[in-house]
C-alpha cells in the first residue's frame, strides 16, 4: 500500500546537527505527560509536515507508548521546539521500535535537539527490551540520514517511489547489541493495540 | 462542534445536493445527538468498542479537512453526463471548423501528456481517463479524427496493460494496471488500425493537394475535403494532425510487434520505433505555429501547460487534473516518449542469444540505465514465454547448455529431473526479478539466496548418497555423476552471482555509508573468490568433457572459442575481485591508522552492522564459514606495508591488456575495462600519496568518489 507521506514525518528535523548541547540557549527535554503536551505535538508536527493526521493517530501513539514521546522546550519563553513520536511492539517475532514523528522547528535546528529527542527515546526501547529500532526516511532528506548514521541506523532497504510524490524512501534500521543470553530483556510496553504491521498508516 | 437547535419538527429542508428520502431511508439531522455525546466525553476520554480500538481509530479522517478529505475540493458535477450536459465536452469540439482541429490536437497532446504520466506511476483514471471523450467514446463517432485517435490510443493502452500484467512482478503495487469501471474496450476497437488508415489517408489526400496548391500559387479550398476553412492554414494543421495520429499508429505497431512470441515481431517493432521517432519530431516542430495560432489570453501559464498550442484542452474532468502532482508538459511528455522508444529499441535489437550466462548479461546491462516499468515488462515478457526462454527453449535444455554437456541437451531424463525442474524455476524467477526496478530488485535477489542455497545442500546430499565421498574427479566418472557433480557446482556458481549483484546493488542504490564499505569491498571479496573458483572448476570439467570424448578437431576450436569467453570472463571477474581487495585493504589500513572511517558507536557496534547488512549471506551461508570475527580479524590486521607489497591495483593493470583483446568487439565490454582501468590507476596513485605521506598523518584527508564506477570507488586524497 503506498504511503501517504508526502515527506517523512520522521524525519523534519533537518540540517546538521551539532555536537550535542544547545547553544544560544538551553533546552529542556521533557517525557510527555498527558492531554496539556498533546496539542503542542500536533501544532508542531501539522506545522512542519504535510502528512494528514487526525488527532487519533497522535492519541494512538501518545495513549499507548507516553514514556517514547518526548518534548524539546526553550526554557527561555516555554516554547515546545521539538518532538519525537514512536512506538514499540511485536513485529514479525522480534520486538521492535518505530519513530513514527520527529519535527524541530526550523529556527532551532542544527543544535543536537533531534539527536537528543530521538536518543532519548530510543534509549527507553532498548531498556524496554527491543531488538531493533526502524523508520522510514526520504532518500533526498540528507540531513535525517546523517542524523541517524551517526546512531548507528543502516540503509536496511531502499522503498521504490514510497511516497505520492514519487520520491523513494530508505528504510532505516538499528540493531542493538544482543543481550547477554542469561539476562531476560525487560518488557515495559502495553501492546494491546499494536498489530504485526511495518507502518502505522497501515 | 455547534450544536443546531433542530428539536423541531420542521427540520430545514436539505440542500438539493443530498438524495431525497425514499424507500431506502429518511434522512434526519443527528447535529443534537452528536453535541449531546460531545459534552458527554471528557478530554482524552475516548469510545472504546471491540471492534474500535486506538489503532482502528487512526483510519478516520475529518471532513472537510483539505488535507485528508479529497473530496472538498470536488468537482462542479456529480457525474460524467451532467458534466457532458453542462458542455464540458463538445462534439464537434467547436462549431468553427478551424477552432475544432486547433482543439482537437489539444486534446490529443493532453492526452499524451496524461500517457506519460500513467506510465512513470500513477493510474489510468486519474490521467488517461480523465479525458470525457475516452469514457464515452461512442459520442465521438461522428468526430472521424478524434474518434480514430482515442480508439487507437485506448487500444495501445490495453495492450501494454496486458503486457505489464503479464509480466506481474507486482513492484509497483498494481497502480499501473488498476483499470476497474473503466470502458477499455469495446468491439470497436478491432478495427481500430483500419479506423485510423482511412482517416490518416483523407488527410494525407488533403494535404497532398494543399502543396500542390502551394505550388501553383493558388491558395483556395475548392473541390477539396478541406479540415477547416482557412486556406492559409490548411497545410499546416494538416501537418500538425498528421504527425500525431501517425504517431498513434506506429507506436500501436511497436507494442503489437513486440507481443509476438518467440521475438518475431522485433525487426518490424524497430522500423516502427524509428517511424515514432520520426513523428515525435515533427510534433516538436508544430508547436510553433500551434502557439502562433491560439488566442494568448487562453493560454496557460507556461509552466502547467500539456499542449503545443498553450491552451486548456476541452473535455477533461478539471479537478481530477489537478489533483494529479505533477502536469507534464508536453516537452516532458515527448522526452519521456523518445526514452521509452530507445529502451524498447534496445530490446528488439537483441539477439535471441539462448546463452544463459549472455542472457543475465544483457539484462544487467539493459538495467544499468534504469529504465521504467514499461520497457521492463517487455524484456521480461520477452525473455520468459510459457516458462521457455523466448517461448522457444526449455529452461531445462538452456542449463544443459551452460553446463557445456551437449550430449545431455534434449535428454528427457534430465528433463524430468527434480533437480533440474527445481534449478528451471530458479532460473526463470531469476529471470524475473533481474528486470524488476532495482530497489526491488535487491530484496528479491536477497530473498532468493534461499532458494538456490538449499538446492546446493540437497544437490550436494544426493550426489554423496548416490556415488560415494569419492573426490576423484578422473577415474572412472559415469556421465551421471559428471552431470551432477555439473550442475552442483552451477548452481553453487549462480548462488555466488546472486550474492555478488546483490552486493553490488547496494552501492547503486546508496544503501551503504562510507564506514561500511570496508566490510562492503571485504564481502565482496569473498565472494568473487568463490565465484572465480566455482566458474573455473565449471570450465575445468567441461574442457575435461570433451578432451575424455576425443572430440575432433574442429569441435575443439569451438570449444576453446568458448574457453576464451569463460576466460575473459574470470579475468574480469578477477579485476572486481582486486579491486575489491585492494580497496577493502585501504579503508582498513585508513581506520588502523588515522581513526578515519570508523563508524560511531552509540547504541551498537560495527557488528550488529555488519550483521544486519549481510543477515541474509550469513543465514543462507553464502559462502560458508563467514562471520563478522573473520571480517575483524582480517582488517584489524591490514596495514600499509601488505598493501603496498601485494598492490593490487597494479596487478590489474597487468590484466586489463588481454582483456582489451578479447573484447575488441564489444564496446560495452570495453567500456567497462576502460572505467576499472581508471579506478585502478586513481587508487593507484592515492595509495602511493598516502604511503609517503603517511596514513596516520592528521593533515590527510581521504574521501572515497563514485566517479568512475558505479560499484568501485575512488580515493580522493587531500591535505588540509
Amino acid at each position: 500500500m503506498s504511503s501517504a507521506a508526502s515527506s517523512s514525518p520522521a524525519a523534519a528535523a533537518g540540517g546538521s546537527e551539532g555536537s550535542g548541547g544547545a547553544e544560544g540557549g538551553e533546552i529542556a527535554y521533557v517525557s510527555y505527560g498527558g492531554e496539556q503536551h498533546l496539542p503542542l505535538v500536533m501544532s508542531l508536527v501539522d506545522e512542519e509536515l504535510s502528512e494528514p493526521y487526525s488527532i487519533f493517530t497522535y492519541r494512538y501513539f501518545v495513549y499507548l507508548w507516553p514514556q517514547l514521546t518526548f518534548l524539546a522546550f526553550d526554557a527561555r519563553d516555554g516554547k515546545c521546539v521539538g518532538t519525537v513520536v514512536c512506538k514499540m511492539g511485536e513485529h514479525r517475532g522480534a520486538f521492535r521500535g518505530y519513530i513514527a514523528m520527529l519535527v524541530v522547528l526550523k529556527p532551532y535546528r542544527g543544535r543536537g535537539i533531534a539527536t537528543e529527542l530521538v536518543t532519548r527515546s530510543i534509549r527507553v526501547m532498548m531498556e524496554s527490551g527491543c531488538e531493533e529500532v526502524t523508520l522510514e526516511a526520504e532518500v533526498t532528506n540528507k540531513g535525517a540520514l546523517a542524523l541517524y548514521g551517526r546512531l548507528g541506523f543502516i540503509r536496511a532497504k531502499r522503498l521504490y517511489r514510497y511516497y505520492l510524490n514519487g520520491v523513494d524512501a530508505f528504510r532505516l534500521k538499528l540493531l542493538f547489541p544482543r543481550p547477554d543470553p542469561g539476562l531476560p530483556p525487560m518488557m515495559i510496553g502495553n501492546d494491546r493495540d499494536d498489530q504485526k504491521m511495518d507502518s502505522p498508516y497501515l | 462542534m455547534e450544536a443546531r437547535s433542530s428539536s423541531s419538527a420542521a427540520a430545514a429542508p436539505p440542500p438539493p445536493s443530498i438524495p431525497s428520502s425514499s424507500d431506502q431511508g429518511v434522512w434526519a439531522d443527528a447535529s443534537p445527538l452528536l453535541a449531546a455525546a460531545c459534552r458527554d466525553l471528557q478530554d482524552g476520554e475516548l469510545v472504546h468498542g471491540e471492534n474500535f480500538s486506538l489503532f482502528a481509530a487512526m483510519s478516520a479522517l475529518e471532513i472537510m479537512d483539505p488535507k485528508m478529505d479529497s473530496g472538498i475540493e470536488r468537482s462542479r458535477y456529480n457525474s460524467i453526463e451532467e458534466a457532458i450536459e453542462d458542455g464540458v465536452a463538445p462534439i464537434p469540439l467547436s462549431l468553427d471548423r478551424t477552432l475544432d482541429v486547433q482543439r482537437s490536437i489539444d486534446v490529443m497532446d493532453h492526452l499524451f501528456s496524461c500517457e506519460a504520466t500513467w506510465h512513470k506511476g500513477h493510474t489510468l483514471a486519474q490521467t488517461v481517463f480523465t479525458c470525457i471523450y475516452l469514457m464515452r467514446m461512442e459520442r465521438t463517432s461522428s468526430h472521424a479524427v478524434l474518434n480514430s485517435f482515442c480508439r487507437i490510443l485506448r487500444a495501445t493502452c490495453n495492450a501494454v496493460i496486458s503486457v505489464v500484467s503479464t509480466a506481474r512482478t507486482h513492484e509497483e503495487e498494481d497502480l499501473f494496471t488498476m483499470s476497474f469501471g473503466l470502458p477499455l474496450r469495446d468491439e470497436g476497437d478491432e478495427k481500430c488500425l483500419s479506423i485510423l488508415n482511412s482517416v490518416e489517408e483523407t488527410i494525407s489526400r488533403q494535404l497532398r493537394a494543399c502543396k500542390a496548391q502551394a505550388l501553383s500559387k493558388k491558395k483556395t479550398l475548392e473541390g477539396l475535403e478541406s479540415l477547416q476553412d482557412n486556406p492559409d492554414l490548411e497545410e499546416d494543421y494538416c501537418r500538425a494532425l498528421l504527425c500525431r495520429l501517425r504517431f498513434r499508429k506506429h507506436f500501436y505497431h511497436v507494442v503489437m510487434c513486440m507481443r509476438k512470441p518467440h521475438g518475431r515481431g522485433l525487426e518490424l517493432a524497430r522500423k516502427h520505433v524509428a517511424s515514432c521517432l520520426t513523428e515525435l519530431n515533427l510534433m516538436l516542430k508544430s508547436r510553433e505555429f500551434l502557439k502562433s495560432q491560439s488566442s494568448t489570453t487562453l493560454q496557460q501559464g507556461d509552466g502547467n501547460c500539456t499542449t503545443a498550442s498553450g491552451c486548456q484542452p476541452v473535455g477533461f474532468d478539471v479537478t481530477l487534473n489537478s489533483r494529479l502532482l505533477s502536469p507534464t508538459p508536453p516537452r516532458a511528455a515527448i522526452r519521456y516518449f523518445e526514452r521509452l522508444l530507445h529502451d524498447l529499441d534496445v530490446i528488439c535489437a537483441s539477439s535471441l542469444d539462448p546463452v544463459l550466462e549472455n542472457v543475465l548479461h544483457f539484462i544487467v546491462q539493459f538495467q544499468k540505465t534504469v529504465p521504467d516499468l514499461v520497457p521492463r515488462a517487455f524484456l521480461q515478457t520477452l525473455l520468459v514465454q510459457d516458462g521457455k526462454l523466448y517461448g522457444e527453449h526449455l529452461f531445462s535444455d538452456v542449463i544443459s547448455r551452460a553446463l557445456s554437456l551437449p550430449d545431455i541437451i534434449g535428454d528427457k531424463e534430465f528433463q524430468m529431473n527434480e533437480f533440474v525442474v527445481q534449478l528451471g524455476q530458479l532460473v526463470v524467477n531469476l529471470i524475473k526479478i533481474l528486470c524488476t526496478n532495482t530497489a526491488w530488485q535487491r530484496r528479491k535477489l536477497g530473498k532468493s539466496l534461499q532458494d538456490w542455497s538449499t538446492i546446493s545442500i540437497q544437490l550436494e546430499l544426493a550426489l554423496k548418497r548416490e556415488f560415494g565421498e569419492t573426490r576423484n574427479v578422473l577415474q572412472n566418472e559415469n556421465m551421471c555423476m559428471r552431470v551432477s557433480k555439473q550442475l552442483l557446482i552451477w548452481t553453487q556458481e549462480h548462488a555466488y552471482w546472486v550474492a555478488f549483484r546483490f552486493l553490488t546493488l547496494g552501492f547503486e542504490l546508496d544503501l551503504y555509508s562510507p564506514g561500511e564499505y570496508c566490510m562492503v569491498y571485504w564481502y565482496m571479496y569473498v565472494v568473487l573468490t568463490k565465484l572465480i573458483e566455482k566458474m573455473q572448476l565449471r570450465v575445468l570439467a567441461s574442457s575435461e568433457t570433451s578432451r575424455r570424448k576425443g572430440k575432433k578437431k574442429k569441435d575443439h576450436s569451438k570449444d576453446s572459442a568458448r574457453d576464451i569467453t569463460f576466460s575473459s570472463s574470470c579475468l574480469l571477474l578477477q579485476c572486481y575481485l582486486l579491486l575489491s581487495e585492494g580497496l577493502s585493504m585501504m579503508l582498513a589500513v585508513l581506520r588502523n591508522e588515522s581513526r578515519s572511517f570508523q563508524l560511531p558507536s552509540i547504541f551498537n557496534t560495527e557488528q550488529e552492522r555488519f550483521m544486519q547488512h549481510f543477515d541474509l549471506l550469513l543465514k543462507t551461508r553464502v559462502p560458508e564459514h563467514i562471520s563478522f570475527y573473520s571480517f575483524e580479524e582480517s582488517s584489524s590486521r591490514a596495514g600499509i606495508s601488505d598493501l603496498v607489497k601485494y598492490n593490487f591495483f597494479k596487478e590489474i593493470q597487468k590484466i586489463v591488456p588481454s582483456l582489451r583483446g578479447s573484447f575488441a568487439s564489444e564496446p560495452e565490454k570495453l567500456a567497462e575495462v576502460r572505467r576499472i582501468e581508471q579506478v585502478a590507476e586513481h587508487n593507484r596513485i592515492a595509495l602511493n600519496i598516502i604511503n609517503q605521506v603517511g596514513a596516520g598523518e592528521p593533515s590527510l584527508r581521504v574521501s572515497f568518489e563514485f566517479t568512475h564506477h558505479p560499484h568501485f570507488a575512488v580515493a580522493v586524497v587531500k591535505r588540509s
